[in-house]
């Protein structure tokens, strides 16, 4: 593995450093950890005493558990992405439920509003003829009006015939007045003739006899 | 009256034509076609033209959906009025009607299935249809313009059934009193006159002009727009906007709008007006002014809500007017953008 390291980091640079950027930043450490590994191992095993081969056997061990920790880290975040997805399928799922809910609410609200302004709008025009019969007076009043009206009319009537009747009789009487003046004069004027007549008769006899 | 792009021209005088005309463009009349995803304009030069509005209102729309996918010469004179059956669109100017199919105008065919002219009483005057009015129960259509007579054709047939005679001078504006059929019509004259159509006869006169409370001696007594909802009727034009009670032929509510409206609709809660100045206007029943939305156009004549239940995502408002530019309304609160001649 070494000696594939050696041959490809030349040419292969950018693609590890993007690779290495793309993992979480413990994997870079990580990686370097299991090189290191490696290398002490070769070393433990070609190395001569006892204390440092056991220092050193520690030394890898400690690494290795450092490796194992961080592999069950890793293991855990995953774990932990897979169910915040699910988590957010679940939200998405009650999300879109409650866009329903709120599209069918607004129908409703919708309806209501047409509702709302037919009621209006009737309430308007009863309001408009209103104003108009306020205009106009009462109906009671005009009724008392009208029977006062018709009361005095005929008050005024009944006079107006009790004095055509006086009028008639006074006239009458003065009909009758004159009459019976007239036939006076004519009996005067009568007399007055009757009595020039015999007058006239007497003077004739008079002067007439004479043998 | 100016027709199409004129023949061997060279380029620069064309592009300036093009933008003389674009200029001087009224577009009189708007309808939406049976499936919601289309709306038609008509202007003063005999054209109408078509525009998507699902590929306008839609999230990938570029500046080429805003602009027409049809366009053919209809008529030789303005397009005053149009309407849609299921299957037709109904288009009115000068004298005639003219009927086309929907689908074949969105294949780009521009041949007319048929066009009528009613009966006139003189040959000579060929006066002008400012409004048409389709009567879904009896399967018929209206027209009235300028012969001062409403005149009902069946579409079936395409005979002219009756001739409503009443009004003394020309007549500007139908509406349809759904419940009990009868048609309302308003005009120069001043008059608001209802026909039963039943007997053919004139049924109630409201004399807007009279009524001290909605009559402006100095802009007239013409009657410019008319929208009914069965009990209430709503008109304008010379006389101030009013709300009126059909019943007891009472104005209700005055709205207090000085420029003279061209189009009142009824829709919801609200009563929606445009005319002379920029804005659409949006007045509650109680004479409130809720909102004043402005629009890209001078002055407006056609307001047209597309309530087509096939397309629910094409719901808008589209206004036209003195240019050459109908504007989208997709919240009544404000204009979203504008579709272009």
């Amino acid at each position: 593995m070494l000696a594939y390291k050696l041959t490809t980091e030349d040419f292969e640079h950018d693609e590890v450093i993007r690779k290495r950027l793309l993992i979480d930043g413990d994997g870079a450490g990580d990686d370097r950890r299991i090189n290191l590994l490696v290398k002490s191992f070769i070393k433990w095993c070609s190395s001569g005493s006892q204390e440092e081969g056991y220092s050193q056997y520690q030394r890898m061990l400690s690494t290795l558990s450092q490796c194992e920790f961080s592999m069950g880290k890793t293991l855990l975040v995953y774990d932990m992405n897979l169910r915040e997805m699910e988590n957010y399928e679940k939200i998405y799922k009650e999300i879109e439920c409650s866009i329903a809910g709120a599209h069918e609410k607004i129908a409703e609200c919708k309806k209501q509003i047409l509702q709302a302004k037919r009621i209006r709008k009737n309430r308007q025009e009863y309001d408009a003829l209103a104003k108009v019969i306020q205009h106009h007076p009462d109906r009671h009043e005009t009724l008392k009006e009208l029977e006062a009206l018709g009361k005095e009319l005929e008050h005024l009537s009944h006079i107006k015939e009790s004095v055509e009747d006086k009028l008639e009789l006074r006239r009458k009487q003065f009909h009758v007045l004159l009459s019976t003046i007239h036939e006076l004069q004519q009996t005067l004027e009568n007399d007055e003739k009757l009595s020039e007549v015999e007058e006239a008769q007497e003077t004739s006899l008079e002067t007439d006899p004479k043998p | 009256m100016e027709r199409a792009v004129p023949h061997a021209v060279p380029l620069g005088q064309m592009e300036v034509f093009q933008a003389l005309q674009r200029l001087h463009m009224t577009v009189f009349s708007q309808s939406v076609s049976p499936c919601g995803k289309f709306l038609a304009a008509g202007n003063n030069y005999g054209q109408i033209v078509i525009f998507s509005l699902s590929a306008a209102l839609s999230s990938e729309a570029k500046e080429e959906s805003k602009k027409p996918v049809v366009t053919f010469q209809a008529h030789d004179g303005p397009v005053y009025s149009m309407v849609s059956t299921d299957r037709q669109l109904v288009s009115a100017g000068d004298g005639e009607v003219k009927a086309w199919l929907w689908a074949e105008i969105l294949k780009k065919g521009s041949k007319e299935l048929w066009r009528r002219q009613p009966p006139y009483r003189t040959s000579l005057e060929v006066p002008e249809i400012n409004a048409l009015l389709l009567v879904p129960k009896e399967n018929s259509l209206i027209l009235a313009g300028g012969d001062c007579q409403l005149h009902t054709m069946d579409l079936e047939t395409g005979a002219f059934t009756r001739a409503l005679r009443g009004h003394t001078d020309y007549i500007h504006c139908l509406a349809l009193r759904e419940r009990s059929p009868e048609v309302l019509s308003g005009g120069e004259d001043g008059a608001v006159r209802l026909w039963d159509l039943r007997t053919a006869k004139e049924v109630q006169t409201i004399e807007v002009y009279k009524h001290e409370e909605c009559s402006r001696p100095h802009n007239g007594r013409w009657i410019g727009c008319l929208a009914t909802d069965s009990d209430w009727m709503v008109c304008g034009g010379g006389p101030a906007l009013t709300l009126w009670h059909l019943r007891s032929s009472t104005p209700t509510t005055i709205f207090p709008m000085r420029a003279p409206q061209k189009h009142v609709t009824f829709y919801q809660d609200l009563i929606l007006s445009a005319g002379q100045g920029p804005c659409v206007n949006q007045w509650q029943l109680s004479g409130e002014l809720k909102a004043q939305v402005p629009s890209s156009s001078p002055g407006l004549l056609s307001l047209s809500l597309n309530q087509q239940p096939a397309a629910p995502e094409c719901k808008v408002l589209t206004a036209a007017g003195n240019s050459c530019r109908v504007d989208v309304f997709t919240n009544l609160g404000y204009r979203a953008f504008s579709l272009s001649f």
